[in-house]
């Protein structure tokens, strides 16, 4: 099964993520969550250090329009995410294999599509 | 780095340890680099177990904590707490969440379950091994509330915290105060009148120096944060000199400059079943004095050449204020049914709750009393007799009610009943008829449901995928319902008055909610941090929730909200000092070159200049720094660390799980 | 009598939720508190509970830590097993009472709770804790997350064989103890002294205590706990796992025959949440409740229940008349069909009577002549409901949760803030 990485939040994604642990809404258990205070904040070579390690994928549960720092931080966490994915190509990376969407605090069901289609992708694609 | 951690891996019962196998974690950590001991425990957050974790890092000399157990949402706190008490720093300590992202989330998967919270469980003890002592920095805080809303729930706390010294700034957009309690009557179960209620708790906060009262009064912006926040007022004038006002005839020539007034709008505070003027006089409302409705006068001027003191031409105002903490209390609006629903808008005979509430409580709408009789209820020039009450109109729309508003109301079913009862006894000849989707008068109000039913009102359900159908032939409305209660038939009732039992949705307020930053839940009010833990908190530190601004309540829950409110931020802020979140970014002073990438990318405007050996470099300003990190990834040098999520600690869990 | 006056801003009585949540928004706001419990430990009804709606979240992972939090609050003194009465005001505002501490036969500070005395000792009582539902020693830990998490001897039941004496490692028992009496003065009271459950073996129609299989709800609730008795689900009658669970709501509440005349005002919710407990627990079961009106009022309660129904739980509008036993202990409950106004019989294999809430008629006797006024319905009086909800007819003394009445957990927690706040307000004004 893959393996992905999701950078959640502290404030608006970890509570999604929690959720849809409490309704048992179950996901790939090969997914891993490292929660930062908010997803503008990611750093590029933390993503490349994650597939270099062998992470199939990388999730950012972003904090979207949620974000309790700045309106900004959707377009930041997609400059980071094209960023990463320009570093990616050049490494003979499929860009694809970054993925980020928003995920508001109560948005479990979201987060488990998302992590759950990423993880078919990923195996279709191995 | 710390090289003596105590490992704590907890069972909770039996939440964790029937899907992840808690002795195999164990096993598996209990050898790495770096731990000296790793325990099974059944329930770390119990007290007993935190003495043993205290005796455990005192006697074993430990420098580091983890705890594999829920999520760090419930006991972050709890387990630094633990790390303190035993005499290592808090930030010594990490939490593994192997309940919610682990043995809940893959209860399906058991061995995988395990296998995941193996690798959770050592990221946190590589990123504990790497963890740096930190202390929380103490800011000066602003012994200040801003409360926002002048209802009832504003002016409770209000009245709570001024009375304990701390000085409140109460503002309200409207010119009058008391919200949507004064245009309430008699009130279960006292029987006193909103009116008397909201000019009672108003001549208290007028009595008290500690407050400052802006009407017509709204929030600009907001900057800084907890203990310090910077927020900026819009104040729209009265239009009135208050010296003018004292003077004698004043009222009379209000009088006249108010029937001078040539524009008619749709008055509010009659839920639009009347209108008034854009001159308003108080009418009994708090403060006693008229205002000028500047969205609708057209600056005619009528009114000012009538009655010396009106000012329909001054200026808006803006006043700066420091605050330590604020409360939101911007309350609720009646839900408004859209046109046709229910027939609302399009048969004439239909009313909402709030609107019929009015209707019995202003004069004007009555025939036929003397001779000890009483008076008939009149509407729209018809006398009414059988009223049928729609309840949930506007809340619990699953089924057949569309709409996106999933909840219960909450105070609709003992309100309407209670306003039933009322026009019973207040008028002759009222026959009420209630449509239910099962009646909720919780707790005492069960009193009210009887009372009822012992006065004669009938009671139909429906079902819940049959809502009942209006139509309107002959002067007469009918509401049609399959009927539960009288087993399943068809049941049509022809009716004087079709009241919509309409329930609450969250006050309209002009982007508040961004402004503060706080946010809103599925239903659309104000969110707190969770129901019992942090049930007035919102997810920005310093700001509170109080009354129906959070979600439908009564006015007895609605004070106690306030009271709430009031006294968690009192004891957050006068103390005079609050301790904050030592996360924020430090700048590597070597590597910086200077390009001011991070002081765009800042939300907070927390990143200056300085000189260091012969250049320039940022520096952070950490009063302002609230930690989002959002400088990390725009700096070109990776100058930038976040304390708590450096480069080593994010790579050293990275590689753990990846292992 | 000790002579010396023991002196706190705030004297709160009762350590449920409502009591914890009152001393410590008083001792955060620097005013010192003395909490006093009754019980052998602090935590109240929620600490008994298994999941709390509608979030779903773990009873105890939400009162623990705020009981590690009151326990440890350098503002807050903590009195168990112990009582305050004979309250009076004094003339200057103030109250005065007298605090009973009853003896433990345990030496607080020296037991550490290893439960060595419990294995030893020889006689066997039901457990109060566990509802009844399984047997504890006469000298025990009361619960596995009690605070504090020491052993008392239950003197009534205990034998005095001195087992327990003997095994104890700390040396911690002593049968010399005496209650102690001490006067204790407090610039103002909070009432915080919760409800009582209502006992259906009165309704014997409902056949509680003759029939096995019928069980209350606070038994089923003991049985959804981690830690709960039988690690399972068990009907009590042969322990079988039983797979058709009726719900009957409204036991003691809305009953003018039982003189009960309100809504409990929980009942409604925590069966919906047992009920969605139940299908996690027992997946094949079938779990049917029988109603009146379904009170899914407040924030989150009615997605909760259509969420219920969502997973099939079953709701009958109907309300039930009898309940028989047949031979195999499964049970035959008569009941109106609501919908067709037809009396029907339906058999289940385990039926769970969603007991009500009671005044605890402790509080009318806290105060010297019976000085505190209760409502009709025996709650503590809210004398100003629309302005200073948590006021009584004593001013200084304040109620919080469900001492005045029916409330959840978060109404209790909101009610607290009340009266904490109120409280906070009075001393300052009589300083």
């Amino acid at each position: 099964m893959p393996r992905i990485l999701v950078f959640s939040t502290e404030k608006i994604s970890d509570p999604a993520i929690d959720l849809a642990g409490l309704l048992k809404q179950h996901y790939p258990p090969t997914v891993y969550t490292i929660s930062v205070p908010c997803s503008s904040g990611i750093k590029p070579a933390w993503i490349i250090r994650a597939f270099e390690k062998g992470f199939d994928g990388v999730f950012i549960a972003a904090d979207g329009t949620d974000c309790p720092f700045s309106p900004t931080c959707t377009e930041k966490t997609a400059d980071i995410v094209a960023k990463t994915q320009v570093i990616m190509e050049e490494k003979g990376m499929d860009r694809a294999r970054l993925r980020m969407a928003a995920i508001c605090s109560v948005c479990s069901e979201a987060f488990v599509k998302h992590v759950s289609g990423f993880a078919k992708y990923l195996e279709g694609s191995d | 780095m710390k090289n003596r951690i105590g490992v704590y891996i907890c069972e909770c019962g039996s939440n964790i340890s029937d899907y992840v196998d808690v002795e195999k974690v164990r096993e598996a950590v209990k050898d790495l680099e770096g731990v000296a001991l790793a325990k099974i425990t059944m329930f770390a957050c119990a007290d007993s177990t935190q003495q043993e974790m205290i005796r455990d890092i005192r006697e074993e000399k430990l420098d580091g904590l983890v705890v594999a157990s829920c999520s760090p949402k419930l006991h972050l706190f709890t387990f630094r707490n633990v790390a303190e008490r035993a005499g290592i720093n808090k930030y010594n300590y990490v939490q593994a969440n192997i309940r919610e992202q682990g043995s809940w989330a893959h209860s399906d998967k058991p061995a995988e379950a395990t296998e995941k919270a193996i690798r959770s469980v050592k990221a946190a003890i590589a990123r504990t091994r790497l963890s740096e002592a930190m202390t929380s920095p103490v800011i000066s805080s602003e012994n200040a509330v801003l409360i926002i809303g002048a209802g009832i729930a504003g002016m409770r706390s209000a009245l709570d915290l001024a009375n304990t010294g701390t000085s409140v700034y109460l503002i309200d957009r409207d010119h009058f105060v008391g919200g949507r309690t004064s245009q309430w009557g008699e009130i279960f179960p006292t029987g006193e009148s909103g009116l008397e209620v909201t000019t009672d708790l108003y001549r208290q906060v007028m009595k008290n120096e500690n407050i400052v009262l802006r009407t017509g009064c709204g929030v600009v912006s907001k900057a800084g944060s907890v203990g310090n926040f910077d927020i900026r007022l819009k104040i729209t004038p009265r239009g009135i000199k208050k010296e003018a006002a004292a003077a004698d005839g004043f009222a009379e020539r209000l009088e006249k400059a108010v029937d001078a007034c040539p524009v008619f709008v749709s008055d509010d505070f009659d839920f639009g079943l009347t209108s008034r003027k854009a001159l308003q006089p108080s009418g009994g409302r708090m403060p006693e004095l008229p205002a000028v409705d500047r969205e609708n006068c057209t600056l005619c001027g009528e009114c000012a050449k009538i009655c010396p003191g009106i000012e329909i031409n001054s200026e808006e105002a803006y006043e700066d204020i420091k605050v330590g903490s604020v409360i939101v209390a911007t309350g609720f609006d009646p839900y408004e049914p859209s046109k046709g629903e229910f027939g609302y808008g399009e048969i004439k005979n239909v009313v909402t709750l709030q609107q019929f509430r009015r209707l019995i409580e202003t004069g004007g709408n009555r025939a036929g009393s003397g001779n000890g009789r009483r008076e008939t209820l009149v509407y729209g020039g018809n006398e009414i007799r059988t009223i049928a009450w729609i309840f949930c109109v506007g809340s619990r729309q699953t089924g057949v009610l569309k709409g996106d508003n999933k909840y219960c109301s909450r105070y609709c079913c003992s309100s309407a009943l209670h306003t039933a009862l009322l026009a019973r006894k207040n008028f002759a000849g009222i026959k009420n008829i209630h449509f239910t989707r099962g009646v909720r008068t919780y707790g005492k109000m069960e009193t009210i449901y009887e009372e009822s039913s012992a006065a004669g009102d009938i009671f139909l359900q429906s079902f819940d995928d049959t809502a009942p159908t209006l139509s309107f032939e002959g002067g007469v409305t009918t509401v049609k319902v399959f009927d539960v209660l009288t087993g399943d038939r068809e049941m049509e009732v022809g009716a004087d008055l079709v009241v919509l039992v309409t329930g609450m949705v969250p006050r309209s307020n002009e982007g508040l909610g961004e402004i503060m930053k706080i946010p809103t839940g599925r239903d659309g009010f104000f969110n707190e941090v969770h129901p019992k833990l942090k049930p007035v908190e919102t997810m920005m530190d310093g700001i509170f929730l109080a009354g129906t601004a959070q979600g439908p309540k009564n006015i007895t829950e609605t004070l106690n909200g306030s009271h709430s409110a009031a006294i968690k931020a009192h004891s957050l802020i006068s103390g005079g000092e609050i301790e904050l979140e030592p996360t924020m970014a430090k700048i590597d002073r070597n590597l910086c070159e200077w390009c001011g990438r991070c002081l765009e990318a800042c939300p907070f405007d927390a990143i200056d200049k300085e000189e260091y050996e012969g250049k320039k470099i940022a520096a952070v300003d950490t009063s302002a720094c609230k930690g989002c990190g959002m400088c990390l990834p725009v700096c070109q040098e990776n100058a930038i660390q976040l304390t708590g999520f450096s480069d080593g600690e994010i790579i050293s869990m990275i590689d753990a799980l990846a292992e | 009598m000790s002579q010396d006056n023991e002196k706190y801003d705030a004297i709160v009585i009762g350590g449920g939720i409502a009591g914890q949540e009152s001393a410590l928004n008083l001792a955060d706001s620097d005013q010192k508190v003395l909490l006093v419990e009754k019980d052998l430990s602090f935590g109240g009804k929620m600490i008994h509970l298994s999941k709390v709606f509608p979030t779903l979240d773990c009873s105890a992972c939400i009162t623990t830590p705020k009981m590690s939090e009151t326990a440890r609050h350098p503002n807050i003194t903590i009195c168990t097993y112990s009582e305050f009465t004979e309250i009076e005001k004094l003339p200057d505002g103030t109250f005065t009472g007298i605090l009973t501490r009853h003896p433990r036969y345990v030496i607080e500070k020296d037991c550490t709770g290893c439960q060595d005395c419990e294995e030893v000792c020889p006689s066997v009582v039901e457990d109060q804790y566990q509802y009844g539902m399984v047997g504890r020693k006469a000298a025990y830990v009361p619960f596995s997350i009690a605070n504090p998490r020491i052993a008392a001897i239950d003197i009534e039941n205990c034998i005095l064989c001195g087992a327990c004496e003997r095994a104890c490692p700390a040396d911690a028992i002593d049968f010399t103890q005496k209650t102690e009496k001490t006067r204790v003065n407090a610039g103002s009271v909070i009432v915080a002294t919760g409800f009582r459950l209502f006992d259906p073996a009165v309704i014997r129609k409902y056949g509680l205590g003759k029939y096995k299989n019928v069980v209350t709800s606070m038994q089923m609730e003991r049985q959804l706990v981690p830690t709960r008795p039988f690690n399972n689900v068990l009907r009590p009658k042969d322990a079988k796992v039983p797979d058709n669970i009726a719900y009957v709501l409204c036991v003691g509440s809305r009953d003018l025959t039982i003189g009960s005349p309100v809504c409990s005002q929980v009942c409604c919710m925590y069966s919906v949440k047992q009920g969605q407990l139940l299908m996690g627990a027992l997946p094949m079961a079938d779990v049917t409740v029988y109603y009146l009106h379904v009170r899914a009022f407040g924030k989150g309660f009615e997605e909760f229940y259509q969420q219920s129904r969502g997973m099939g739980v079953k709701y009958v509008k109907g309300k039930v008349g009898t309940i028989e036993e047949k031979e195999n202990g499964d049970l035959i409950l008569r009941y109106e069909d609501i919908r067709d106004g037809s009396v029907k019989e339906e058999t289940h294999d385990l039926v769970v009577l969603s007991v009500g809430m009671l005044p605890n008629p402790e509080a009318g006797s806290l105060f010297a002549g019976n000085a505190l006024e209760l409502d009709e319905f025996g709650y503590v009086r809210q004398v100003d409901m629309l302005k200073n909800p948590a006021s009584t007819s004593i001013e200084g003394v304040f109620v919080a949760g469900t001492a005045s009445g029916p409330m959840d957990i978060p109404d209790s927690i909101a009610s607290s803030g009340a009266a904490a706040a109120e409280a906070l307000s009075y001393l300052k004004r009589k300083r």
